[in-house]
């Protein structure tokens, strides 16, 4: 394998992407000495088609002995696979994790995985890697990561129930289906300063597996910021027709948002909660626009305790 | 005679821990005045029931804790307790907005007002006060723990399982259709500002 032969598989990726370098210039600065630094042998395209078939995903980004390097992976044009936005996920849940522990009740978890993961089975992705946990945390809020990382706080269990639990963790699993924290990584690294790319990039081959400083950041970034508002209303929209399909009241949701309306934006146990999702109220009147009658069908379902579940699960 | 006294003993246990869980629920089942989004009626049920009364939009109502579907009991200012459907109400401040256009209107009205606000300034106000949730301060200072993070996937359930729990659950899988999107307005991209 010539270093000529990658160089040009590199020249045909960009080829084939025109927004990919008036976008990114330093993106496909990137790519191209990533390309040109692979070795012989080492995870270059045998088949000159499968780098025109998959020009983001070969020549663009080199995978170091260590790990991969995200900041060059978000900043390009080219699909994401499954297997890189599981691995930034893990990256994302370690920053989440690192903030707040898990709640030690393993009958609460282990329900908290049966629920979530029978809801993740009616959307377009059942078969992600589904991990859901409950954060010891008395606020009330939920949170996800890119591949199947799902996070609530022990606040918001105490607060539900099932069918209200069951809204909420198909809202969160629905930005997960939609990729929708991928996106917004993707847009901060792309507006990020070129130093900062630059010593992202000394870092993540220094340090190997561990989370690097840009990620870290990034990750504080938008979990303190939030999403794209329109992410919310979409993960609002097909949440509640998700939680339909797993049998449950859909209006489980708009039940909890009727509650965080009531809610002070500086209450400390919601303020987060709040700042990071729009008005209620607003959440409320997308979803009425969008349900209308339409699930009515499906809300005839016994009142369920979270309670209830957990001393059943316990046994 | 044992027998009701077991009996009793039992109502009182369930009376206990349902105080327990009331008690826990408070933050949450406090009740709220809200305002009639459109004219409607009080039910007697959850559901197209008898009409106990009629309400005007704009009218103000307390809501109670009680949600069945999308049907949730409210009392009016007279008095009357009875059942109208979640989306007929909303807060006082949202009464206008949807008496003079609908939700459409409504949601491009708070898309602007959210290009205006600061996402993280709320969270200064928590060293006041004693407990407070997750919050950007938490964020600021966090470690990645990856430790934690196979914790957290050790607990995944398989696709059978997560079949299993639905199943002695009582949960079936029902064939729904997903909702219309609405329609975007072409000028707005609140993404921009992250």
């Amino acid at each position: 394998m010539s270093l000529r032969r990658l160089a040009l598989a590199a020249g045909l990726a960009l080829a084939l992407t025109p927004a990919f370098a008036q976008n990114n210039p330093l993106g496909a600065l990137n790519s191209i000495l990533n390309a040109v630094q692979q070795q012989p042998g080492k995870a270059a395209p045998s088949n000159p088609l499968g780098a025109l078939l998959a020009p983001a995903q070969q020549p663009a980004v080199a995978t170091q002995p260590g790990g991969i390097d995200f900041m060059a992976l978000l900043s390009q044009d080219g699909p994401i696979d499954e297997a890189k936005e599981i691995e930034i996920g893990r990256q994302l849940a370690a920053v989440l994790l690192g903030s707040k522990p898990m709640h030690g009740d393993a009958a609460l978890q282990r329900y908290v995985n049966q629920l979530g993961r029978w809801i993740a089975l009616q959307t377009s992705r059942p078969l992600l890697p589904w991990t859901f946990t409950v954060l010891d945390d008395p606020g009330f809020n939920a949170f996800a990561a890119p591949g199947g990382y799902v996070f609530i706080t022990s606040g918001l269990v105490e607060r539900v129930d099932e069918a209200e639990l069951a809204g909420i963790l198909a809202h969160e699993i629905t930005h997960v289906t939609e990729r929708h924290h991928l996106q917004a990584l993707r847009t901060k690294a792309r507006a990020g300063a070129v130093t900062q790319l630059i010593g992202s990039q000394i870092r993540t081959s220094a340090v190997g597996s561990l989370v690097s400083q840009q990620v870290l950041a990034m990750a504080r970034n938008l979990y303190s910021s939030g999403l794209d508002q329109q992410d919310e209303f979409d993960a609002d929209r097909q949440g509640v027709v998700f939680a339909a399909r797993a049998g449950f009241d859909p209006y489980g949701l708009p039940g909890v948002l009727q509650q965080l309306r009531g809610q002070a934006p500086d209450d400390p146990l919601f303020a987060l909660s709040l700042s990071t999702h729009p008005p209620a109220q607003q959440r409320l009147d997308a979803l009425a626009s969008a349900m209308g009658n339409r699930l009515d069908a499906f809300t005839a379902r016994p009142v369920v305790r979270i309670d209830q579940r957990v001393a059943r699960a316990r046994r | 005679m044992r027998m009701r006294f077991g009996g009793a003993l039992l109502a009182l246990a369930c009376l206990v821990a349902g105080g327990a869980v009331h008690a826990q629920a408070q933050p949450q089942a406090q009740e709220e005045t809200v305002v009639v989004r459109r004219a409607t009626e009080v039910r007697e049920q959850p559901g197209e029931s008898r009409s106990l009364a009629s309400l005007q939009a704009e009218a103000s109502v307390t809501r109670l804790a009680d949600r069945q579907g999308p049907w949730v009991r409210v009392r009016t200012g007279a008095g009357v307790v009875g059942w109208v459907h979640l989306f007929d109400l909303g807060t006082a401040g949202s009464a206008g907005a949807t008496s003079s256009g609908g939700g459409a209107s409504g949601l491009f009205r708070g898309v602007t007002r959210l290009f205006g606000k600061s996402p993280t300034t709320s969270a200064s106000n928590n060293a006041t006060i004693g407990i407070r949730g997750l919050g950007a301060e938490d964020l600021a200072q966090a470690q990645p723990d990856t430790a934690a993070v196979s914790r957290m996937e050790a607990l995944r359930v398989t696709e059978p399982q997560a079949r299993q729990f639905a199943r002695e659950a009582g949960l079936a899988a029902q064939t729904v259709s997903p909702l219309p999107a609405p329609v975007q307005p072409t000028s707005s991209n609140p993404g921009a500002q992250q």
